[in-house]
Parts: C-alpha cells; sequence; structure tokens
C-alpha cells in the first residue's frame, strides 16, 4: 500500500507538507536477498528499530537527512474503488527535519511527562524489500512494523502496525533516511498519543 | 440503578467524588440522560461540500450517515437498514447518490428516501404488504447548523441549536467565521484514550492552570514564544450561554497590532474588521484578550493558539483545531480532532497553520501529549474505592464562605458578553458540571418508537397512513411528491 499512488501522485507529492521533499522513486524489481544493497537497508532498519526501541533519539536524528520528509498520512474507511485511503489534506504527522528536531528536543527536557516513567518499546521490522533507484547512492526500502508499547505496570499496552517506504540515502558517512511515508493499518489509532518514532 | 443524588449534590458544591471519572453506574446514566438529549456536534458543511458528498459520524453507539443530497441539503440519517438493521453505508467519507445495504438490497436516496425494494410485490404484495412511499432512513431526530457545524440531538423536542448555544456564539464566531466563508475543517484525526470525556472537556473549558506545570516542556523547546507559561494567570476565563472558555493577555497596541502579535496576516485582519462585531473586536482591540481554548457543553472543545513553527525565525502563526470528545465507556474516549482554517485565508497561510496545528495539538502534538498521559492516570486512579471517599476540591475561586477570590469584569472592562474573570479558577470546570449534574438529575422520556412500513398493532392496514415522526415528515419535504 505505501507506494499507492492517487491521481498518478505519491502521497508524499499530496501532503500539504511535503514540497520540500526529494522525489526519487523505485525503479524495476526488488533486489535479491543476497544483493549488497538490500543487506545494507535491512541492516539500517534493524539498526534504527533498536535505537528507537531505546529511545536513543539524538543518535536517531543523526541518521536523518536533512530534507527529510516524514509522513504519516490519516488511513479512512472508503468504498472499494473509491480510489482512496488517506483524508484528504490531514496526517497525523507531516514533518520535516525541524519539527523531528523539536520533538526529539522535547523529549530530551525534563518535563516530557507523557514518557517519564519511559514506555517499554519494541520494534519488530520485517517483511523488508529494497529496490533500485535511478540515482546510484539512493535506494527505496519497504517494510512491516509492529510497535508494541507498555507503560506503567499493568495498564494495557498499545500496538500500532505499519508498512512504511523508505528512500535511503548514501551520504560519505552512511545511510540517512530521506523520505519515509508510514501507512498504518488503523484509522483509529489505539493509543494514547504519538509520542513515538514508527 | 444506584441514587446518585449525594453525588450530584457535591458536584454542585464544587467538591467532586472522584469516582464520577471511571464508574460504570454513572456513565450509564450519562448515556440515558445526558448524551440522550443534549446537542452534540457531528460534522462540519466544509467536510460535505459537493453534492452526494458523505461523512460517517457516531452518537454513542449510533451510527449516522451525514451526508449533503441532490438538493444541497445537510441530512443525518441513521446508518440502519428499514429492513433487517444491516449498515447501509460502512465507509467513514465518500461521494454516493445512493446507499444500497449488501444484506438484501434495500436502496435508499443520499436523502434518506427508499428507491430500491427488490421483490416489492412478489415478496411483500407491494404497497399493501410494505408502504415503500415515503420511508425514509430515520433522521437524527433533531439536527442544527450554526456556522456550518452541524450538530444532532436525539430528543426531537431539543430547544432550537441557536437558543442553545446563546451567548457562546459570540465566542464561537472567534473560531469559526473569520471571514464571510467561515472555516474548512480536515481530518479528523481519531485515536481512543483510555481517559473519561468529561477530564478533556473541563481542562479545555477553563484549566489555565495546568499550563505551567503540564506544558514546560513545549516552552523550553522553543515552540512557545512566551518566554514563562505562567504568562497564562494574566489571561481571563469567560463562561457564556453553555459555553466558556480561556484567554491570553495581549501586549499593548491597537487592534491590529495584537492581531499581528499572534501572527495573523493583514489580509485575514481586514476580513476580521468586516466580519465580527464591534464587540467581539473590542474584546481584542480595546480589553487586550485573545481566545484559546474552550468548550461547549458537553463535549465538544476548540483551541487556538499561536506556536513558532520555523526555524531561525521569531514569527508566530495561529491555528485553530476543534475537537469532539466521543465517549466509548466510562474510562475509554475516542478523541476526533480536527484542523480548522479560514477558507479565505492564502494557501501558504493554511500549510503554515496546519503545520502548527501538527507540531502542538491532536493525535501526534506535544501539547496534547503530556495532557493525554495526565488524563490516562488520573482515570485510572478514580476506579477504586479510595476515590469513593475523595471529594477532590474543584471550588478554585471560591472562597470557603461561597466568595470570590476575584470578581468578574464588569462591562467597563470587558466587552463579552457571559461572566469573565482575569486569573486561575475553576468557574467553567463548575459550570460543565453543573450542567451534567441537571442532566443527570432529570429522568429521560421513552422515545417513541416507529413502525416501518406497516403498523398491524395500531390500525387497520387499509386506513392507516404509516406513522411518521414529524421530523422525518420535516427532513424530506419537497421530494416527495415527486416520488409519488
Amino acid at each position: 500500500m505505501t507506494a499507492t499512488k492517487v491521481n498518478g501522485m505519491t502521497l508524499s507529492e499530496q501532503s500539504v507538507l511535503g514540497a520540500h521533499a526529494p522525489r526519487t522513486q523505485r525503479t524495476g524489481h526488488s533486489l535479491p536477498f543476497n544483493d549488497e544493497l538490500h543487506l545494507e537497508a535491512h541492516r539500517w532498519l534493524v539498526d534504527e528499530a533498536y535505537l528507537l526501541d531505546a529511545q536513543d533519539y539524538d543518535e536517531w536524528l543523526a541518521r536523518i537527512a536533512d530534507d527529510v520528509h516524514y509522513l504519516m498520512p490519516v488511513r479512512v474507511t472508503t468504498a472499494l474503488g473509491a480510489g482512496y485511503s488517506t483524508s484528504p489534506g490531514m496526517a497525523h504527522l507531516d514533518e520535516n527535519k525541524y519539527s523531528l528536531s523539536r520533538r526529539v528536543a522535547r523529549f530530551a527536557t525534563e518535563h516530557a511527562w507523557t514518557e517519564d516513567p519511559p514506555s517499554r518499546l519494541r520494534h519488530y521490522v520485517t517483511n523488508v524489500r529494497t529496490f533500485r533507484t535511478d540515482k546510484a547512492d539512493e535506494i527505496v526500502a519497504e517494510s512491516a512494523v509492529l510497535l508494541f508499547r507498555s507503560r506503567g505496570d499493568v495498564g494495557e499496552a498499545a500496538t500500532v502496525s505499519a508498512g512504511r517506504e523508505d528512500l535511503l540515502r548514501r551520504t560519505g558517512t552512511g545511510w540517512e533516511l530521506a523520505r519515509r511515508t508510514i501507512m498504518l493499518d488503523e484509522s483509529v489509532i489505539r493509543m494514547q498519543n504519538l509520542a513515538i518514532f514508527l | 440503578m444506584t441514587d446518585q443524588s449525594v453525588v450530584l449534590q457535591d458536584v454542585r458544591q464544587g467538591m467532586i467524588p472522584a469516582h464520577i471519572y471511571n464508574d460504570k453506574e454513572i456513565f450509564d446514566l450519562e448515556k440515558e440522560r445526558l448524551f440522550s438529549r443534549s446537542w452534540l456536534f457531528v460534522a462540519h458543511e466544509s467536510e460535505v461540500p459537493e453534492t452526494g458528498d458523505y461523512v460517517v459520524r457516531r452518537v454513542l453507539e449510533d451510527s449516522f450517515i451525514i451526508s449533503r443530497d441532490e438538493m444541497g441539503e445537510i441530512r443525518a440519517l441513521f446508518n440502519m437498514c428499514l429492513h433487517r438493521g444491516m449498515q447501509v453505508c460502512r465507509a467513514e467519507m465518500g461521494n454516493a447518490s445512493h446507499f444500497r445495504c449488501p444484506y438484501h438490497g434495500w436502496s435508499y436516496r443520499n436523502d434518506g428516501r427508499i428507491v430500491g425494494l427488490p421483490f416489492h410485490q412478489e415478496a411483500f404484495g407491494g404497497e399493501e404488504g410494505f408502504r415503500k412511499k415515503g420511508q425514509t432512513l430515520l433522521p437524527a431526530p433533531s439536527l442544527g447548523i450554526y456556522n456550518g457545524l452541524i450538530f444532532i440531538s436525539m430528543d426531537p423536542d431539543a430547544q432550537p441549536l441557536e437558543d442553545f448555544l446563546g451567548d457562546f456564539k459570540f465566542y464561537l464566531d472567534y473560531y469559526t467565521k473569520q471571514s464571510t466563508d467561515g472555516i474548512e475543517l480536515r481530518g479528523p484525526q481519531r485515536w481512543r484514550i483510555k481517559a473519561n470525556w468529561k477530564i478533556g472537556a473541563e481542562n479545555f473549558a477553563g484549566d489555565m492552570y495546568h499550563t505551567p506545570q503540564t506544558h514546560t516542556s513545549v516552552v523550553e523547546i522553543g515552540l512557545f514564544r512566551e518566554p514563562k507559561a505562567e504568562k497564562r494567570k494574566d489571561g481571563t476565563t469567560y463562561w457564556a450561554g453553555n459555553g466558556g472558555g480561556t484567554t491570553y493577555k495581549l501586549p499593548e497596541g491597537s487592534l491590529e497590532d495584537r492581531l499581528r502579535y499572534v501572527g495573523y496576516p493583514d489580509d485575514m485582519i481586514e476580513r476580521m474588521k468586516e466580519q465580527w462585531s464591534q464587540q467581539q473586536l473590542d474584546v481584542i482591540g480595546k480589553d487586550g484578550f485573545m481566545i484559546s481554548a474552550a468548550s461547549l457543553f458537553p463535549n465538544m472543545s476548540f483551541v487556538h493558539n499561536w506556536p513558532r513553527v520555523e526555524e531561525d525565525s521569531d514569527e508566530v502563526l495561529p491555528f485553530i483545531s476543534i475537537r469532539q470528545w466521543q465517549p466509548i465507556s466510562e474510562n475509554e474516549t475516542e478523541v476526533l480532532s480536527w484542523f480548522a482554517v479560514d477558507k479565505n485565508a492564502s494557501e501558504e497561510y493554511k500549510a503554515l497553520s496546519y503545520k502548527a496545528y501538527l507540531m502542538c495539538f491532536g493525535s501526534g502534538g506535544m501539547f496534547e501529549q503530556d495532557d493525554v498521559e495526565n488524563w490516562v492516570s488520573l482515570t485510572n486512579t478514580a476506579a477504586g474505592s479510595m476515590a469513593r471517599r475523595l471529594l477532590l476540591n474543584g471550588r478554585m475561586g471560591l472562597l470557603e464562605n461561597g466568595g470570590n477570590v476575584v470578581e468578574p469584569l464588569t462591562p467597563e472592562q470587558y466587552s463579552g458578553p457571559g461572566s469573565t474573570r482575569v486569573g486561575y479558577s475553576e468557574y467553567n470546570q463548575r459550570e460543565l458540571l453543573l450542567r451534567w449534574a441537571d442532566h443527570l438529575e432529570r429522568p429521560a422520556r421513552a422515545a417513541a418508537q416507529l413502525h416501518v412500513g406497516v403498523d398491524p398493532v395500531s390500525a387497520a392496514p387499509a386506513a392507516c397512513a404509516t406513522e411518521t415522526a414529524p421530523h422525518t415528515a420535516a427532513a424530506v419535504p419537497a421530494m416527495m411528491s415527486q416520488e409519488a
């Protein structure tokens, strides 16, 4: 679903705040699982999952490109054939590097109550596949992610299931996330807030 | 059912038995006596701009299709097939001329009128067995619209919406009528929180006191320009009609200076000057107050704030959000949070205002994240036996002898309607809970039942007209004759 286009446009292109986003798209079939590029993308995603589980957000932000577009549309239930399944003009998150940096900075204050005590987080990342693009240093990686979030002692844990399409870019120091579109699998989120990253 | 009169008596004194925030019996009473008759927000006209557009919204367990019919009229239709009760619309938004029940194929126009009834003659014996003419999906018992905000009530005898809103309309206009064309709504974001619905409504109505503590972090990261969040205590709380809210004190300056201070561009200011009454302009230009959060009884809230959203810039940008605290149970609420913006604002303004909204409020908003953490915790703690012993002190602003800590502003000091005070207090939370207590005390009347298509009980088949509630008839006026 993450590759879904509406009226020939990607969700990043349609989003309200994505004008700055890189527009590189996948080409061809998914890469073999022993392809060096696939292995690097997979490793990057797993490393990222561990950073997010540990809430090591400074380190995470260092792996985010300056021109990033980080988009989580609002999913809506529409009739088969309606041609869209996201809320027009509305997202849960429609972020650039600056707004992501504010979110990270907030967690670093001593007053971000929603994460004090911190949640116990586990990002399960699976179904990874990778595509070349027409740029040698950029690849598209798709993955499924399931987040388990537990707060407090006996309160019910929350889970979020989503598919992601990422644009990863090779730099002198490694790969960076340049674009991420997160397709939640629920229209009503069963989690008290999005004080997490997917 | 337990007699709740002592609880209501305590609430009226501003002493809140903590268990009302997590008590199944109280919630059952709210369903029976409050949500069964109060006006409730369901959608805005801008969500269904074109003929055939619809959204599906709930009032408790009842699903309603809010549609714009072929004549351009707004309808609120109970989403249940007249035959076997299947939902006729299972999407949450879209555009349709008809809704067809997937079970047996009955179909309805987007104004609710039945048009297709397979094998009407063979199965029902035609009109003699099921009077199809004039049948519609059940309309909401009452429907009212103000500034494009669509409200329904489950009470067919609800007071007119505008009477219910009363002087709160004065304040609603700041959020929803900044120019002649009003707002457009986007969203909603929807998410469920394990918190009682009343807590959010009370918080938005008047809780300026929580800002310096709960929201310290957003000031620290530079999202909020005001150097210290304590600035809130210079603002006011007001209560008018069936709603109330909070304001911030603005720095000295003209009306234009003050609107610019919160980030409005000159073209929007010009339209506000044309749109708003002198009194509405005076609250800002003369008295120096700018509306912020507010709640309309029972479960609709508003936010207006002006954060700093761009790097290396001191500019602030205002945003407006509208929300509904949809009750799921005594300890769970579905939040529906919309972004609202003046239709005539520039596209650039709309985009930045949307960014301000996303950063501050809604499912990912940085203000909101810490609010919900508190409300979930409060709801959890309210479930136990100790919470039944504790009367929370909700009397802020009142002395023990009933005197006021701060007197209301006089008409010379303040141009708006209602009762307005500077500083921290819980008058507005008490106003909400007083109305809540009034509803919970008053028994509900049994709703009339509708016999659809035939009434074998009370009338001879050949003679009876199909029983139709007055509002059903009123809801399908013009086109009935065409169908006949």
